[in-house]
């Protein structure tokens, strides 16, 4: 009875994303193209069947729900080496196949078009019956688009009724602020960030332009290709949910995880960091030559490493840290990485309860050859984080003033009767801003009282 | 032989060519010479002594020293001479011819060698050469003294008793003291008749000399009375051979200064005097004062003791004694070397006098003899049900058990007085080890391939002695090494003691996670229960799942055989939380490393870290509930801050219990079980060197894990304070669950009242009694600042715990020195 995990990706990028982590995810199980174990595979340990199951003749299946507006990214991985994988019946594109038109209502209300939401709970319902003790779900997926944001957004507020008692998280690209594809990405974005305040319980925040900077730092590559950033993504899911997959002591479920990451629950935005990307999981990349844990963890907590771009803040802080650390790891080299971190003061924290960096070694897969000895994901819930929130709604409020690209909007039918959705979705972010920047006081703990007394 | 002798007189002596007379007589007296002691080759004199004699000799009679310078010449070009092979007795054979009484004519001529001019040994010669000048001042005494009465007892006389002394027999004029004449201090007594009297010095000179006789009495009786009695131990009796083998020289060489004292005794004067005899036995003196001690010693040591006590001596700046007793350990610790070999290549104890410095227990050596046929190669079954049965086989395992860790550590004693010096401690506890290791591995691992390992070891092993102290300790070394790697092979290829370590990490510590949550999961609600409503085969059924579901069932099958669930004995009211363990069953010979007591370590450990375990697991759910479920079904905007309350009180225990388990689980446990498997990886050492690496790991484990502190009556302080810690977190658990109940039926009570203000009907739920909820906050309020308290008092005790990993438990639940500020504030 494991604690299964249904992965759905939505939309261009959510897929694009989930066809990589898929992907990787069988290279770590041992897992061939079409789902057969390779002959190789038999180190055991691993827990295949949190994000697997086995069909009658034996083949790996992937818990993936794939679900897109249009047809042509479905289509690229329906013709990929990876098509065997997938269970076809738990693909869904729209009937129209016309896309959301990066528009988030439109998104959205694809969901409920042409039984587009019987079909997709249908999926997601064979799914979760199909587990013994399923823990949560996994969203990918990106905020700035239509089909991600709108078709997401959808899926978040069914899900979150449907499933009362299982986790939401989700994995989301959040636009790069400065050179957004998508002009009307801030309405998009900030309609969607309410869904997330209230309907996941965990938010990987993966930032766009972010991303880009650290393949360009990181990994001397100026122009990341999709697939670069994709592998990226990958990387860190799969770190991620490493200790799921790999059971220890602890960390074997996504409630340990996440309860400990979160303290309250609107606080749920997680920033992560990766090191050392090398050429093992992203094409070109350069290798990072010296890896201790104390290297790890050090480059873990530096902020050119985070895949969120935030501005820089004397007063924030971290909430929580988790070190997920990979590889041959003397458990001795730990404690002493703690002291010095700890002496050296290299990350700040919050004022108003204990908090510490949380370390979790996990076995790495031993499909995977690497060049390096040990490797670390941070997922740490950041006060930061609050200024990716600001950023995006000043862009929003730029917009919104001028209630430009409202026409589009205001075809779909949830708009129909006013734009009171957009003021409401601002006013939850601005709320999820402000109790982010009242986490760094120590009156934090009255941030509630405050807040009515305030109201 | 008598052709020979005649054509050496007859080339020798050219005068006795043709006079017939002086022929005979000259063979007749080289006859004589032959016959005596120079012939018969009993002693060889040396060379220096021999020539140095000669030249005296022939000084004296020819004072210008030109014979001497020629003598000198001759001999050198006698010793340059490769054909003759017995030089010595060659000139001690013409030595003597000259110095025979009846000189032949001087006028002979030599023909081969110079003929020594001769004249009689030198104390019989003294007054031979003095003769002529008139009787000497001591022959005036001498005869004034016979005329008195009073002669002195002549020495022939003496002599005889003296070398009947020697012999241990009394003599007519000396005799031993008997036993009841103990008014005399003297051991020796002098019988004097009225006609002789003997001189003090002479008196001396026989108490010096009887003092051989003395202790060969002693030496003898030794040897007497071992060689009769039964029980006498091999030492000993090699100590006896020895003994017995120097006392035959010892007669010997009595034979032949009797033979020389009687060849004189038809002379007026003899070959042999009083002093002559006290050079002649004066090594004997140090002998058999040698043997006497070693006498005296083998009576109150023995086996390894006595060899030690003779092993006392060969540190002596006297060669002779050095040597002396080298010999003599050479014989003595044969069978001492024939026991150490037995046991240090085939394990095997031949010590049927316990004279070996190891010490078997006659009734574990019984039990030995009981198992191994019964059980021999592979693992002994553990019992018939596969280890699943009821409480019965339990108690029939731990007596079973009890043998394992008993057998090794009891069976064989080390017996540190019985260790021979030479050997060394370091050695000794090495033998001891390789012959325990192979005893082990014979009896108690019934290891069938031991046939091969023995071959092995005894061609590396050679012939072992005392001479050879470096191809001992070689041979130790080797045998050691190939013992102990044999041992480790046994333990970990045959009887996989690291797949039990790893299971009892896995199990008992909870490092399979998902196993330990899934049975936490299944198992959590009826632990709840009291005791007495647990069933026993509900518990094994659940495990049974909880194996199936997890990685667990990836684990071996001898493994998870042994991996039973069950119910400790429980008292009245308590519930099955308190009762409920894992528990881990092993049989010999893995109980020698996993003894009872280490298990009941492994419980204890199990015990606190499955509590850890339960605190997680309700706070996971409470965070489900406040995070998750609040979100969902809760409706009452204005209970919002106290929620928000009771998460961050709620974040601090997460905070807590985590930080708790990432100590345990990092710090502790992976670190002590690196340390174990280094050792167990390196594959050096022995049993003791393995149990001991166990003992500590699990020691380390516990202290840490449990907090112990070294104070006395104050061991467990801080493990109370966190017991107590983890029920205020259960019982803030409890009164957050039905503040969550009362939010729940407020918020549907609500929407009722809403559904009926919009019209649709709906059963209007009674409102609430307005105590019920200040009652529910306060409860709450008061844990969660119990909570507080008592982490600040954890903490603090944490920060002046004298073990370091405790303090830095301290850091890591105060990283941010949260409770150190708290405190000042």
């Amino acid at each position: 009875m494991p604690r299964e995990l249904i992965g759905l990706s939505v939309g261009q990028c959510g897929n694009q994303m989930g066809s990589v982590f898929w992907q990787r995810l069988c290279a770590e199980h041992g897992i061939s193209k079409d789902g057969i174990l390779e002959e190789w595979a038999t180190e055991g340990g691993d827990r295949k069947d949190v994000f697997f199951y086995q069909a009658d003749d034996e083949h790996y299946i992937p818990r993936a729900i794939m679900i897109d507006t249009e047809p042509r990214v479905i289509n690229n991985i329906l013709t990929s080496p990876y098509a065997n994988l997938y269970n076809p019946e738990n693909i869904k594109v729209a009937k129209d196949g016309g896309g959301a038109g990066n528009n988030w209502g439109q998104g959205f209300s694809a969901g409920e078009s042409n039984n587009m939401y019987e079909d997709m709970m249908e999926m997601i319902d064979r799914e979760a019956e199909g587990s013994d003790s399923l823990e949560g779900f996994m969203l990918m997926h990106s905020i700035a688009g239509g089909t991600g944001s709108g078709l997401g957004s959808f899926l978040l507020e069914r899900l979150n009724d449907k499933f009362p008692k299982k986790l939401i998280q989700t994995y989301s690209v959040f636009p790069n602020a400065h050179e957004g594809d998508v002009v009307v990405q801030p309405y998009n974005s900030i309609l969607t960030l309410k869904r997330l305040v209230n309907h996941a319980d965990s938010v990987v925040v993966l930032d766009n332009g972010a991303l880009a900077r650290i393949s360009a730092d990181r990994l001397h590559v100026q122009t990341p290709t999709f697939d670069q950033t994709n592998q990226l993504v990958a990387t860190v899911m799969a770190a991620s949910t490493q200790t799921l997959r790999y059971p220890g002591y602890m960390n074997n479920d996504l409630v340990g995880l996440v309860a400990s990451l979160i303290p309250t629950p609107r606080c749920h935005f997680l920033m992560t960091s990766y090191t050392p990307f090398t050429s093992d999981q992203i094409d070109k990349a350069k290798s990072v030559r010296r890896t201790t844990v104390l290297d790890v963890m050090r480059r873990l907590l530096q902020p050119k490493n985070r895949m969120v771009s935030t501005r820089p803040s004397k007063t924030a802080c971290y909430i929580s840290i988790m070190n997920i650390i990979q590889g041959d790891v003397d458990p001795t080299d730990v404690h002493q990485s703690l002291l010095r971190i700890r002496e050296r003061n290299l990350a700040n924290f919050i004022p108003w309860g204990p908090a510490s960096i949380q370390v979790a070694l996990t076995r790495r897969s031993p499909y995977i050859t690497t060049s390096h000895r040990v490797s670390g994901l941070m997922l740490a819930n950041h006060t930061s984080i609050a200024s990716l929130f600001k950023q995006m709604l000043e862009q929003f409020d730029k917009l919104r003033k001028k209630n430009a690209f409202m026409d589009q909007y205001k075809k779909e039918k949830m708009f129909a009767n006013g734009l009171e959705e957009f003021d409401d979705a601002r006013a939850v972010c601005e709320e999820l801003m402000k109790e982010y920047k009242a986490c760094e006081s120590s009156d934090y703990i009255n941030y509630e009282k405050d807040k009515e007394g305030a109201a | 032989m008598s052709d020979a002798l005649h054509l050496l007189v007859a080339s020798i002596v050219p005068a006795a060519r043709d006079d017939p007379v002086l022929h005979a007589e000259l063979t007749a007296q080289c006859q004589d010479i032959l016959n005596s002691r120079i012939g018969g080759h009993a002693r060889e004199p040396d060379l220096p002594h021999l020539t140095d004699l000669i030249k005296r000799q022939l000084l004296q009679s020819s004072p210008n020293g030109s014979a001497s310078l020629k003598f000198t010449n001759l001999l050198s070009r006698l010793l340059d001479q490769p054909v003759l092979s017995r030089k010595n007795a060659s000139i001690q054979f013409l030595h003597s011819l000259a110095s025979s009484p009846n000189r032949p004519p001087p006028n002979f001529l030599p023909s081969l060698a110079a003929p020594p001019p001769a004249t009689t040994q030198a104390p019989i010669e003294v007054p031979g050469a003095r003769q002529p000048k008139g009787k000497s001042k001591a022959e005036i005494l001498r005869e004034y003294r016979a005329k008195s009465g009073r002669q002195h007892l002549p020495e022939n006389l003496l002599l005889r008793d003296t070398l009947y002394i020697l012999q241990g027999i009394s003599g007519k004029y000396i005799r031993f003291a008997h036993e009841d004449d103990a008014d005399t201090e003297e051991k020796l007594v002098f019988v004097e008749d009225s006609k002789f009297t003997i001189p003090t010095p002479t008196r001396t000179l026989i108490h010096r000399l009887s003092e051989v006789g003395y202790l060969y009495t002693r030496v003898d009786a030794f040897v007497r009375e071992r060689e009769g009695a039964s029980g006498v131990g091999m030492i000993e009796q090699s100590l006896c051979h020895h003994l017995q083998a120097q006392l035959t020289e010892y007669y010997r060489m009595i034979a032949v200064l009797e033979s020389q004292m009687s060849a004189g005794a038809s002379e007026e004067e003899t070959g042999l005097t009083l002093r002559r005899l006290d050079v002649w036995i004066n090594e004997w003196r140090l002998r058999m004062r040698m043997m006497s001690v070693c006498v005296e010693g083998a009576r109150e040591a023995q086996g390894g003791a006595l060899v030690n006590l003779i092993h006392g001596y060969t540190d002596n700046g006297d060669p002779f004694v050095r040597k002396f007793t080298d010999q003599l350990l050479e014989d003595v610790s044969k069978p001492f070397f024939a026991t150490l070999h037995k046991w240090l290549f085939s394990g095997e104890l031949y010590d049927p006098y316990s004279e070996f410095f190891v010490a078997m227990d006659p009734t574990l050596a019984r039990l030995q003899s009981l198992h191994p046929s019964s059980l021999t190669g592979g693992v002994g079954p553990l019992s018939g049900d596969g280890g699943f049965g009821g409480f019965g086989d339990g108690d029939e395992l731990s007596a079973e058990r009890e043998s394992g860790l008993k057998h090794w550590e009891a069976k064989h004693q080390f017996q540190q007085d019985m260790l021979p010096m030479f050997v060394g401690e370091t050695f000794g506890k090495k033998i001891f080890s390789t012959g325990k290791s192979l005893n082990f591995i014979r009896y108690s691992c019934h290891d069938s391939d031991w046939v091969v390992t023995r071959e092995k070891m005894s061609n590396t092993g050679g012939t072992l002695k005392y001479s050879d102290i470096a191809g001992l300790e070689r041979s130790i070394d080797t045998a050691y090494q190939i013992a102990s790697r044999r041992l480790f092979e046994v333990f970990i290829d045959k009887f996989h003691l690291l797949d039990h370590l790893i299971a009892l990490k896995n199990y008992l510590l909870l490092g399979h996670g998902d196993f330990a949550d899934q049975l936490m999961e299944t198992l959590g609600p009826s632990l709840s229960r009291p005791a007495n409503t647990l069933y026993r085969h509900n518990l094994t059924a659940t495990l049974e799942t909880a194996i199936r579901s997890s990685n667990a069932q990836n684990d071996p099958p001898d493994v998870l055989r042994r991996l039973d669930a069950r119910m400790m004995e429980y008292s009245h009211g308590e519930i099955g939380w308190d009762v409920f363990t894992l528990e881990y069953k092993v049989d010999s010979p893995i109980d020698t490393v996993l003894d009872p007591e280490s298990i009941l370590k492994y419980l204890k450990l199990f015990k606190h870290l499955w509590q850890m375990k339960r605190i997680e697991g309700t706070l996971n759910v409470g965070w489900m509930r406040i995070a998750r479920d609040a979100r969902s079904f809760l409706r009452v905007p204005e209970l919002e801050p106290q929620w928000h309350h009771i998460r961050l009180i709620m974040a601090e225990m997460v905070h807590f219990i985590r930080q708790m388990q990432a100590y345990c689980q990092l710090e502790v446990i992976e670190c002590s079980w690196k340390v174990l498997l280094d050792f167990l990886n390196k594959k050096e050492g022995d049993m003791d060197a393995m149990l001991e690496a166990h003992r500590t790991y699990l020691d380390r484990m516990v202290k840490k894990v449990l907090l112990l502190s070294p104070k006395s009556g104050r061991q467990e302080n801080t493990l109370n304070l966190v017991k107590e810690l983890f029920s205020t977190i259960l019982s803030f658990r409890e009164a957050t669950d039905n503040f969550y109940n009362y939010c729940l039926s407020e918020s549907s009570r609500r929407d009722a009242i809403r559904a009926a203000e919009r019209g649709v009907y709906a059963n209007p739920e009674p409102e609430p009694d307005p105590a019920t909820l200040p009652r529910l906050i306060q409860r709450f309020t008061q844990y969660g600042a119990s909570f507080s308290e008592q982490m600040q008092t954890v903490v603090h005790q944490l920060q002046g715990h004298p073990d370091l990993d405790c303090r830095f438990l301290a850091i890591r639940l105060s990283f941010t020195d949260f409770y150190r500020k708290k405190s000042s504030s």
